[in-house]
């Protein structure tokens, strides 16, 4: 109690005693004794003298207002009044509402000590309460708690009595204490939220550990126990819940039957278990370790589903409809699922978000910092929560924080995993008080705990144990369960099941009972236990009472006001956004990340040629096409290693939160904005830097878009591998199974013309293994952009594709397809046989066909008629005659045009080369967008042949990049490599677009399959099957050492 | 007698330049890009008299080997700068210096130069390649060719037989300037390296005389570039030979007559032509050649 509060106090009871008969020794006494209870003897005595002259002031001037006083018996002097008013209202300004109400409290039982209630006291007290503020109803119900002593007179719904008889009032609570001597009162003050309490037997009751004065009224406070020398503690949490069980919580009947788990591999988890719990109620799960309690609880909480009976909430299955039931649960696992990077606050404040839509934002500023203070973390708010091994806030604050984050929420069930585990005793207790507080309130808890202390064991109303192998072997209240063990094992004073003078309960008892072993002939244990986990169920199915059937149910609440999908995006975004703003180590490498390897790229790789020249040459960089190359797989790989590990870490968090129901896509949208964000950022660097040094001029935004579709596509990916991996080691060590096919399926390492011919290599078409790699689509994009869209080329190419069109025709095509004809003629003529094979018709048809569908055929008129005829059967001497005659007329036609056009580009640019300024200026042009490199791999002049035979078919292998793809059907998307156009849908779409779009398409399929956790599904039935095959010959090897060794021990093994 | 001969294959050309024009009309309004301006048939001379022309241009095979034997030191400060392929945009200057290069490529070859004809070899290429004719050299053969100097013939004989089959190919193609180009361009690197070359006095005397032998070439070589005057790079290279025509002019080729013998070579019976001409050429003469030479030389590398 503050200085302030007792020198206003002391004048207070000063004022109050000197009215009427003056201050009494019973007075005196209750001053001295209260402030014993709040002081050290010397500062008593203080304040006590400080009373005495506040008191003894007013003396003589009692006396000086006598006359007054006899003509106004009854009233309080004006003077008092204006003392007791001005005090009043000085204590208003300093002091809080609770403190006020208290301040109240004393009065009254300063009146109280000496049953003095004079009507000038009261006036006095009338006087304070008013200025106070305190309503009239509290005021009153204050009043008679502290003046009366009759039960009858306690009749107010803010009253509870604790008696050993039944109580008969209509409105006050009641809580039988059979033991109890006297009767225990209890006030709530609502408005504050303060229970007084005040003891009017004679038992030795101790109030956290202090003995209570019958006299004296007492302050109730959050977490105290009140114990009697027998008979239950008397917890603060069950007196709250009589105040507020019936407030607005919904009423839960949850029920378990026949619970069962097998797993996978054929190991089985749990065995027939059976409960059944109302609201309101902490339940224990308790057991050795590997008894299957997580399991149990995992599988009562919805995540796993049983393969055998069924969880039921008020009637709804859990694991059939959970749609319905999401919203109610709470889970709070046994690691912590804070965001380590956020605040205290941040942390609660994000989940108090998804959790409330309607909330406005003070509003939900005021709940958290409520959550806050009763979680004893306000004073901690803004400190970084940290990583366990970095701590900034203690374990237990942490473990406080997680149930906070349920706390908040209020599910209906909550389920804990282990939350004393790492704790010290003390933090232990806090969090379990906060828990029994939470069922206190209406909630229905289930807690997987271990090696509880006495003082939390008891604060369970029902404990299952289970046994190895999962059965269940007790479930009922926890003190019974010490005597029902030591019944069946027993033991003497087995009635007893806490300790008769200390109250304690020895949990361990327990497991020591079950878990006893043989001891052999010599003393020593053996490794069979007394009791095996069968005998143990056994037991407890005789002794197991019958759980009853309830047909009607409460009606399900509503999930709770979970925001929409937008908003949930927004406020997962910006969680997001702030936890990794607060990680300057992961921003700083992010954003210098790429860069730093544009630039150790770009600088490394940029050179000058000409070994006499300083002058840096873009034509002359042979690195170029490497460089683009490089551009993927960077992009790649930047865009994997940002996300591998994005869901992974936030598995924990993410499992938590799938209680809430919340919409899995805007988790993924928030995830995928943040990182493509970063990936668009870091895109522009690595551009910006790499393309400036190495002189790659313009086509800053194209190279920007692909290396940004890349990245995203590998942020995707990144995050699918990332979601369906449970360690980050498998997921780094996945990225090269990731990058590496891709690098060598590119086009740019091994061309495909020269990969293995079984996966499509030398084929027309891009391999299709080739054509599942986002890098090829990139790489190609990036290629045929460089080539086709820099600034010299652009002006020609158009002219150059038809030229190199008309020139591979002239050249390379029409000589060879006259090749098989006149190899027929020559040999018809020297009489010889099989002069022709029917696969040279057939090509020499399939060309000609070709040739004659071909859009240009239109153009020049030039068309084989009869090229029906050319087939096995008619396939003659005249007919080669008029196919040569054709070819010849096409090859002139090809020929003149070739011409033609060369002509043309060279006039152009002898026209951009006619003066010298002129000619400075072309060159400059030239020598800073055209790369001869890069033009030679475009172009593909280094293959070995021109064109080549695949089939019955001619195929062009030079110029790929002057080549519009030849298989044009609607529905025929690929392509040879380093086309300059893709077929789409029948019409030609630029490459560079097209790959784009191709890359985007990956990444909407990746993206679906992330959100249905397509590989992680995938993964699971994999492990399913590998678990079979594993089990198989396990059990046959078990099978034939039972046979072979009949002597073994016997054990039941299931 | 050669020309005449002509007449009847000259016809069929005519009427199917005629046809494709025809076509061409047609094909104008489908693409502009193939517009029929450029196929006109220009009096000229045939393309089979400019096929025999080229070929009568003499090998630079012939003129490097010469030196070779006279004892000429290699000197690579003669030869055009490998750097300066870039510079070579247009078709003209590119077949002018495809020919220039070619000519380097053997002088260098000859003196077994091996390392160096490398990137001479890939000018040869490109260059090729961006006339379109790159089917010619089969690079990749005669890149492996030239890192041993024991393939200098096979090297040596896939270039040639390379320079001819694109001779004939870009003439059969109807683009027979650059063939004249290309060969006026070997001829004139050539030209260009005896009369630069650092000699001893006694063989100076045979490579002034094979120098002075050129007049006759260059009567052919202005004929053939003639041909296809109306284009200004053309008339721009005649005018310049017409320079150089005056300075060739000085020197006076004499032929003496000798009656021929009839003689056995290897059991047949063969008539040896014992008349020989007698070229007159004074040191003014060829410093004068030489400077005009290197002049023409120059720009076209230029």
């Amino acid at each position: 109690m503050s200085e302030e509060i007792l020198k206003a106090l002391m004048q207070l009871f000063a004022i109050i005693a000197k009215q009427d008969v003056g201050l009494s020794v019973n007075e005196r006494e209750f001053v001295e004794n209260f402030l014993k209870q709040q002081l050290n003897e010397s500062s008593v005595k203080e304040y006590l003298a400080l009373f005495d002259s506040f008191s003894e002031a007013a003396k003589p001037k009692k006396k000086d207002d006598d006359p007054e006083k006899e003509k106004k018996p009854r009233l309080t002097s004006v003077r008092d009044s204006v003392k007791t008013l001005g005090i009043a209202k000085k204590i208003n300004k300093t002091l809080t509402q609770k403190q006020k109400v208290v301040v109240l409290v004393r009065l009254f039982e300063l009146v109280n000590s000496d049953k003095n209630f004079t009507p000038q006291r009261m006036a006095i007290i009338d006087t304070a309460a008013e200025v106070f503020n305190i309503s009239k109803e509290e005021y009153n119900a204050i009043s008679s708690f502290v003046i009366e002593s009759q039960h009858e007179k306690h009749d107010f719904q803010e009253v509870l009595i604790i008696d050993s008889q039944e109580v008969a009032n209509e409105n006050s609570h009641y809580i039988q204490s059979p033991q109890l001597n006297g009767s225990i009162i209890i006030l709530r003050v609502k408005s504050v939220d303060l229970y007084f309490l005040r003891y009017t037997g004679d038992n030795e009751l101790l109030l956290n550990g202090l003995p209570i004065n019958k006299q004296r009224i007492y302050l109730f406070a959050n977490g105290s126990v009140l114990k009697q020398p027998k008979g239950k503690p008397i917890f603060y949490t069950d007196i709250a819940a009589k105040f507020l069980s019936d407030s607005s919580a919904i009423h839960v009947s949850f029920k378990a039957e026949d619970l069962g788990l097998t797993f996978p591999n054929g190991h089985v988890g749990l065995r027939d278990i059976n409960l059944e719990e109302q609201s309101g109620k902490m339940v224990a799960i308790m057991g050795g370790s590997g008894a299957g309690k997580t399991t149990l609880l995992n599988v009562l909480s919805g995540i796993d589903k049983p393969s055998k009976g069924f969880v039921q909430i008020n009637g709804v299955n859990l694991h059939e409809e959970n749609e319905l039931i999401k919203g109610i649960i709470g889970y709070i696992p046994q690691d912590d699922l804070l965001i380590e990077e956020l605040t205290v606050y941040e942390n609660l404040y994000f989940s108090t978000k998804l959790v409330y839509r309607d909330l406005s934002e003070t509003e939900i500023a005021d709940k958290v910092n409520k959550v806050l203070l009763s979680l004893g973390l306000y004073q901690r708010k803004d400190l970084k929560v940290g990583s366990p091994l970095d701590k900034k806030i203690s374990g237990g604050q942490r473990k406080r924080l997680n149930i906070g984050l349920e706390l908040i929420r209020e599910p209906a069930v909550l389920f804990v995993d282990e939350p004393t585990s790492g704790l010290s005793s003390r933090d232990s207790e806090n969090v379990m008080e906060l828990l029994r507080e939470l069922a206190v309130r209406g909630k229905l808890i289930f807690v997987v705990i271990h090696q509880p202390s006495s003082e939390i064991y008891k604060m369970f109303d029902n404990v299952i144990i289970l046994d190895e192998g999962g059965h269940q072997i007790y479930y009922g209240n926890p003190v019974e369960a010490v005597i029902y063990f030591k019944k069946i094992d027993n033991q003497i004073n087995s009635d007893i099941g806490e300790c008769p003078r200390c109250g304690n309960v020895n949990p361990e008892t327990i497991f020591s009972i079950i878990e006893s072993l043989i001891v052999d002939e010599y003393g020593r244990t053996t490794g069979t236990r007394k009791v095996t986990p069968v005998e143990w169920a056994n037991f407890y199915q005789e002794n197991k009472k019958t759980l009853r059937e309830q047909q009607e149910f409460d009606p399900l609440p509503d999930s709770f006001k979970k925001p929409n999908w937008f908003n949930q995006l927004k406020i997962f975004f910006s969680r997001d956004l702030y936890s990794k703003l607060a990680n300057t180590q992961y921003i700083l490498l992010n954003l210098l990340e790429a860069p730093i390897l544009a630039f150790l790229l770009a600088y490394i790789i940029r050179y000058i040629d000409d070994p006499t020249s300083s002058i840096y040459v873009f034509r002359d960089n042979e690195n170029i096409m490497p460089y683009l190359f490089m551009c993927t797989i960077v992009a790649l790989f930047v865009g994997l290693i940002v996300s591998a590990e994005e869901i992974y870490k936030d598995r924990k968090i993410l499992k938590r939160e799938s209680f809430l129901n919340l919409s899995r896509s805007s988790y993924l949208f928030s995830k995928l904005s943040i990182l493509f964000i970063i990936s668009a950022i870091q895109a522009a660097l690595f551009v910006l830097v790499g393309n400036t040094i190495l002189g790659i001029n313009g086509m800053y935004f194209e190279y920007w878009l692909m290396f940004f579709s890349l990245s995203t596509l590998a942020n995707v990916l990144g995050l699918n591998i990332s979601s369906a991996f449970n360690s980050a080691v498998t997921i780094y060590i996945l990225i090269p199974f990731l990058i590496i096919p891709q690098m060598v399926l590119t086009g740019a390492m091994f061309s495909f013309d020269k990969i293995n011919r079984n996966i499509g290599g030398g084929r027309e078409k891009v391999p299709v293994i080739a054509e599942v790699m986002p890098s090829r689509w990139a790489f190609e994009a990036l290629i045929v952009n460089q080539f086709v869209n820099n600034r010299y080329e652009r002006q020609f190419h158009e002219l150059r594709k038809m030229e190199s069109l008309f020139n591979y025709k002239n050249v390379y095509y029409i000589p060879e397809l006259r090749g098989f004809v006149e190899t027929y003629r020559s040999r018809e003529m020297a009489g010889e046989e099989n002069t022709i094979s029917a696969d040279n018709i057939e090509l020499i048809y399939n060309e000609i066909a070709r040739e004659n569908n071909s859009p240009l055929a239109e153009k020049h008129k030039i068309i084989f008629e009869d090229v029906a005829q050319i087939n096995t059967e008619e396939f003659d001497m005249p007919l080669a005659g008029d196919i040569l005659r054709y070819l010849d007329q096409l090859q002139e036609f090809y020929r003149l045009n070739f011409n033609n056009l060369n002509q043309t580009i060279d006039q152009r640019i002898s026209q951009m080369v006619s003066t010298p300024e002129k000619q400075a200026e072309y060159q400059e042009l030239y020598d800073d967008n055209f790369n001869t490199y890069l033009s030679r791999f475009a172009r593909n002049t280094m293959a070995p042949l021109p064109l080549v035979r695949l089939g019955n078919r001619l195929v062009q292998k030079i110029d790929p990049v002057y080549l519009d793809p030849q298989d044009r059907r609607t529905l025929s998307f690929r392509s040879h490599f380093l086309a300059p156009n893709k077929n789409f849908f029948g019409s030609l779409v630029p490459t560079f677009y097209f790959n784009v779009g191709v890359i985007w398409m990956f990444t909407i399929i990746a993206y679906i399959a992330l959100y249905y956790n397509a590989l992680g599904k995938l993964l699971t039935s994999f492990e399913t099957l590998g678990g079979r095959i594993g089990k198989i010959p396990l059990k046959f090897r078990f099978r034939k050492k039972k046979t072979a060794d009949s002597i073994g021990p016997d054990k039941t093994i299931q | 007698m050669k020309k005449l001969k002509l007449i009847p294959l000259l016809l069929p050309l005519f009427a199917l330049f005629l046809t494709a024009g025809c076509q061409q009309g047609q094909r104008q309004e489908a693409t502009d890009l193939l517009s029929d301006s450029l196929i006109t048939a220009d009096v000229r001379l045939d393309d089979d008299v400019i096929g025999e022309m080229i070929s009568s241009v003499p090998n630079p095979v012939e003129m490097s080997a010469l030196l070779q034997k006279s004892g000429v030191v290699y000197s690579q400060e003669l030869l055009n700068p490998a750097d300066n392929v870039n510079n070579y945009n247009t078709n003209f200057k590119r077949a002018l210096n495809l020919g220039v290069y070619g000519t380097d490529l053997v002088y260098m070859n000859i003196y077994d130069r091996t390392i160096a004809t490398l990137r001479y070899l890939s000018n040869v290429r490109d260059l090729a390649s961006d006339l379109r004719v790159e089917q010619f050299f089969d690079y990749e053969t005669l890149n492996r060719l030239s890192e041993s100097s024991r393939n200098i013939d096979s090297v040596l004989f896939i270039t040639n037989t390379g320079f001819d089959n694109m001779s004939r190919y870009l003439i059969d193609q109807g683009r027979g300037n650059l063939a004249v180009l290309i060969s006026y361009g070997t001829w004139i690197e050539s030209l260009y390296i005896a009369t630069h070359v650092q000699t001893v006095p006694p063989n100076r005397e045979t490579i002034n005389i094979r120098i002075g032998e050129q007049k006759k070439v260059l009567d052919n070589i202005i004929l053939l570039l003639n041909t296809y005057r109306q284009d200004p790079n053309f008339s721009e290279l005649i005018e310049d030979l017409m320079r150089l025509k005056r300075e060739f002019d000085k020197v006076t080729i004499t032929y003496v007559y000798k009656e021929p013998t009839i003689e056995e070579i290897d059991g047949m019976v063969v008539l040896v032509d014992n008349s020989r001409s007698e070229v007159n050429i004074s040191d003014e003469v060829i410093t004068s050649i030489a400077e005009v030479v290197a002049e023409i030389r120059n720009k076209i590398i230029g």
